[in-house]
C-alpha cells in the first residue's frame, strides 16, 4: 500500500513511475517487499528488482536482523535507510556500521504488538513522500484518496491524518534523498560466475542428506509476542503445550516443558492452553528490553530456557 | 514405536519433525503433522502435493528425518506407488532389510485431496495401494491467498466468494467418499483433539493397504483469526458438531467422538473472519439456520 500511494504521488507530481511487490513463499510473519521507481520525463526501461535503491523505508526494525529480508542488500554510501523504531538513529548507525544516512520514522501511535502496527503503510508512504522532497502534502493527500478510495472516507481519513504527520515529522530532512544518475543498458555488468569443481553429491550438497536441518533457520526472529513459562505454577502436563505448539518449538525435559525461543513464533497458542496459566504472553521488545536490563546489571537470564541469541 | 497411546500422559513427548518451517504462525496444519510425525516415527518417507506443505522442504532445509519427494497437485498417490514399488522391489533383491522398510505417507491439502487429486486417490484405493493418506484441510487454497476450494463450507468468504452469501457451495463430503472405495481405514482427526488423532494415526500405522486421514487444519491467515486461536476453533469445530471425528473400518462408520449438547454452530463461525458477513452490519438468519440445520440434520442421521 505504501508504494502504491508513494507512486501515485510521483505520478502526481508530474514523475514516469513504476511500483511492484514482491512477496516470498512465506506468508504470515514472513517479510514482504515493494519497490518504487520515478524518473523525470522519460520512460523507464528498468524492470526487476531495485539493486541500488537510494532510498529504504523499513516498516518494522526487527526485519533487520531477518537475513531473508536483505534489507541491507546493494544499499551505496549516502543512501537513505528510513527505520520505524523505538531505537534512535545512533544505535542503529552503530549496530549497522554503514556508510548511509539513517533517519527514525516516529509511529503515530504506539502498539503492543507489532504484528498490528496500524496504518503503517501511509504512515511509511508519507514520510518517504517528505525525505524525497519532490511531493507537495495536497499531492500525498490526494494519492491516499485515489489508492484508498473503496475502503470508504473514514479509513482514507485515518490514513491522512498519519502520512501527513509523518511527512511533518521528518520535514527537517526534507530532500534528503538524492536522484541517483539515469540508468542504461549499457553500463549493465554481468555477474561474476564462480567455477565449482564438480564434486560428488556428499561432497557438493552435503545438506540433501541432513536431517531435520530446518533447525538452522531462526523463525524465532518472527516473534512480536513472547510466551514465558512460570515453573513456579507450571505442573508439568508437558503434553498439553509440547503436543499443540505447531511448531516443534516446546520440548521436554525431565517432564518440563521448555519453550525454544530460537523458533517460537510467538503465536501464543501455548498462553491460550495452559491448564494452570502458568504461560504468560508479553511484548517481545519488553522481554528484550529486560533481557539486556539483567545483563547489564549482571543479574543473567536463569530461568532455565533458552534465549533469544542461544 | 508401537507403544500404547490411550491417556494424553501417552502422547509422544519427543518431537521428530524439525522446527524452523516457514509455516505460518499458528498453522493448525502444521500442527497435525507434528504430531502424525511423533506416532509414525522416522521410518515415514512423505510424498507431497504442490500446496502450503511443499514450503516444508525447500533446498537447502528440510524438517523431515527421511526423504520426502514433491510431486505435481494431482498427483502424490502415483508418487506414493512408485516410491512403495521401489521398497517392494529393494526388499525382493535383497537390497533393503524387511526391518528398515519405510512408511510411505502422502502429504496434501484440502485442494487436492477434495479436488484435483482425487482421481489419482481413487485409482490408489482401487488397487490396494499399501500407504497412507494425509488431507491438511483448511478449507481453500491457503497457499495463493484462499481461493475457494471443494472443501470450503457454505457460506465462508474466500478470495474468490465474497458478497453477503459467501461460498454459495457446499463442502464436499470426502470421508464418505473415500469410505465407498472400502479401503483398509479412513478417518478425521484435528490437532486440537492430539489423544484422538494419536490413537487413530497409530492404528493406521499398524494396519495396510490404503489408509485415509483428513486433518481440518484451523488456518489463521485463510480464516481470518488471531493465531492464538487456532486450538480453541478447533475445540468449537468439534463440539459444535461442525467437524464430526470419526473412522471407517471393515464397513462401518464409527463416530469416536459424539458432542451431547451441542453449541450452536454460530459459536464457531464468530470466532472467524471468514463468516462476519453473517453478523455484520446484521444477523443473516436465513443463512445461519440453513448451516445449523445442516449440522443437526447430520447429527441426527448419525445417531
Amino acid at each position: 500500500m505504501a508504494s502504491r500511494v508513494l507512486g501515485t504521488a510521483l505520478f502526481r507530481s508530474g514523475f514516469t513511475v513504476q511500483d511492484a511487490p514482491k512477496y516470498g513463499a512465506e506468508r504470515r510473519g514472513a517479510p514482504i517487499f515493494s519497490t518504487v521507481r520515478a524518473a523525470r520525463g522519460t520512460a523507464i526501461n528498468e524492470r526487476g528488482v531495485i539493486h541500488n535503491p537510494d532510498l529504504v523505508v523499513v516498516a518494522d526494525d526487527t526485519l533487520l536482523t531477518v537475513p531473508a529480508a536483505g534489507i541491507l542488500q546493494g544499499l551505496e554510501q549516502g543512501a537513505v535507510v528510513l527505520v520505524n523504531s523505538r531505537e534512535s538513529a545512533e544505535t542503529w548507525q552503530h549496530r549497522l556500521n554503514l556508510d548511509v544516512q539513517l533517519v527514525i520514522l516516529p509511529a503515530a501511535a504506539e502498539v503492543e504488538d507489532r504484528a498490528e502496527l496500524p496504518h503503517i503503510g501511509a504512515t511509511c508512504a508519507g514520510a518517504a513522500a517528505s525525505l524525497l522532497g519532490v511531493i507537495a502534502p495536497d499531492v500525498l493527500a490526494a494519492a491516499i484518496g485515489e489508492e484508498l478510495a473503496g475502503l470508504g472516507e473514514l479509513v482514507v481519513e485515518q490514513n491522512r491524518r498519519n502520512a501527513l504527520a509523518a511527512y511533518r515529522a521528518v520535514q527537517d530532512k526534507k530532500g534528503l534523498v538524492r536522484e541517483g544518475k539515469a540508468v542504461a543498458a549499457g553500463d549493465y555488468t554481468p555477474p561474476a560466475w564462480v567455477e565449482l569443481s564438480v564434486d560428488d553429491v556428499g561432497i557438493a550438497a552435503p545438506d540433501v542428506r541432513a536431517v531435520a536441518n530446518s533447525v538452522q533457520v531462526r523463525t524465532g526472529l518472527w516473534r512480536t509476542l513472547r510466551p514465558t513459562i512460570d515453573y513456579d505454577h507450571c505442573v508439568n502436563c508437558w503434553w498439553v503445550c509440547s503436543s499443540l505448539c505447531p511448531d516443534s518449538a516446546i520440548r521436554v525435559e525431565n517432564n518440563t516443558p521448555i519453550i525454544d525461543y530460537d523458533h517460537c513464533k510467538g503465536c501464543m497458542i501455548c498462553v491460550g492452553v495452559c491448564p494452570p496459566h502458568a504461560i504468560q504472553g508479553e511484548p517481545e521488545y519488553l522481554a528484550q528490553q529486560r533481557e539486556a536490563q539483567s545483563a547489564d546489571t549482571g543479574a543473567g537470564d536463569n530461568n532455565g530456557t533458552d534465549t533469544a541469541d542461544g | 514405536m508401537s507403544e500404547i497411546i490411550s491417556r494424553m500422559k501417552d502422547l509422544p513427548s519427543a518431537h521428530l519433525l524439525g522446527a524452523g518451517t516457514p509455516m505460518c504462525s499458528g498453522c493448525g496444519g502444521l500442527e497435525a503433522l507434528h504430531q502424525i510425525y511423533d506416532v509414525l516415527g522416522e521410518n515415514t518417507v512423505f510424498v507431497n502435493a504442490a500446496g502450503c506443505m511443499t514450503l516444508l522442504s525447500v533446498y537447502p532445509f528440510t524438517p523431515f528425518r527421511g526423504s520426502w519427494l514433491y510431486t505435481a497437485m494431482a498427483s502424490a498417490p502415483a508418487g506414493a506407488q512408485g516410491v512403495r514399488d521401489a521398497l517392494d522391489l529393494l526388499i525382493q533383491q535383497g537390497r533393503l532389510p524387511p526391518e528398515e522398510d519405510l512408511q510411505v505417507v502422502v502429504l496434501t491439502g484440502d485442494g487436492s485431496a477434495y479436488g484435483m487429486g482425487m482421481s489419482a486417490t481413487s485409482g490408489a484405493m482401487d488397487r490396494g495401494l499399501d500407504f497412507i493418506y494425509i488431507c491438511y484441510d483448511n478449507e481453500g487454497y491457503g497457499n495463493t491467498g484462499q481461493q475457494y476450494s471443494s472443501a470450503t463450507p457454505h457460506g465462508a468468504a474466500t478470495a474468490t466468494s465474497g458478497g453477503t452469501g459467501g461460498f454459495p457451495g457446499y463442502k464436499k463430503d470426502l470421508f464418505s467418499i473415500w469410505a465407498a472405495h472400502q479401503p483398509s481405514y479412513v478417518a478425521t482427526v484435528i490437532a486440537s483433539e492430539p489423544l484422538d488423532l494419536a490413537k487413530k494415526i497409530a492404528k493406521a500405522r499398524d494396519m495396510s493397504g490404503p489408509r485415509m486421514i483428513i486433518a481440518l487444519s484451523p488456518c489463521p491467515t485463510g480464516w481470518d483469526y488471531d493465531p492464538r486461536e487456532s486450538v480453541a476453533i478447533g475445540k468449537l469445530a468439534v463440539k459444535t458438531g461442525v467437524w464430526p471425528l470419526k473412522e471407517y473400518e471393515n464397513g462401518t462408520v464409527t463416530h469416536t467422538r459424539i458432542p451431547r449438547e451441542r453449541p450452536a454452530v454460530e459459536e464457531y463461525l464468530k470466532t472467524q473472519g471468514r463468516f462476519s458477513h453473517l453478523f455484520r452490519p446484521q444477523r443473516n438468519e436465513a443463512l445461519l439456520t440453513e448451516i445449523q440445520q445442516r449440522v443437526d440434520r447430520y447429527w441426527a442421521q448419525a445417531q
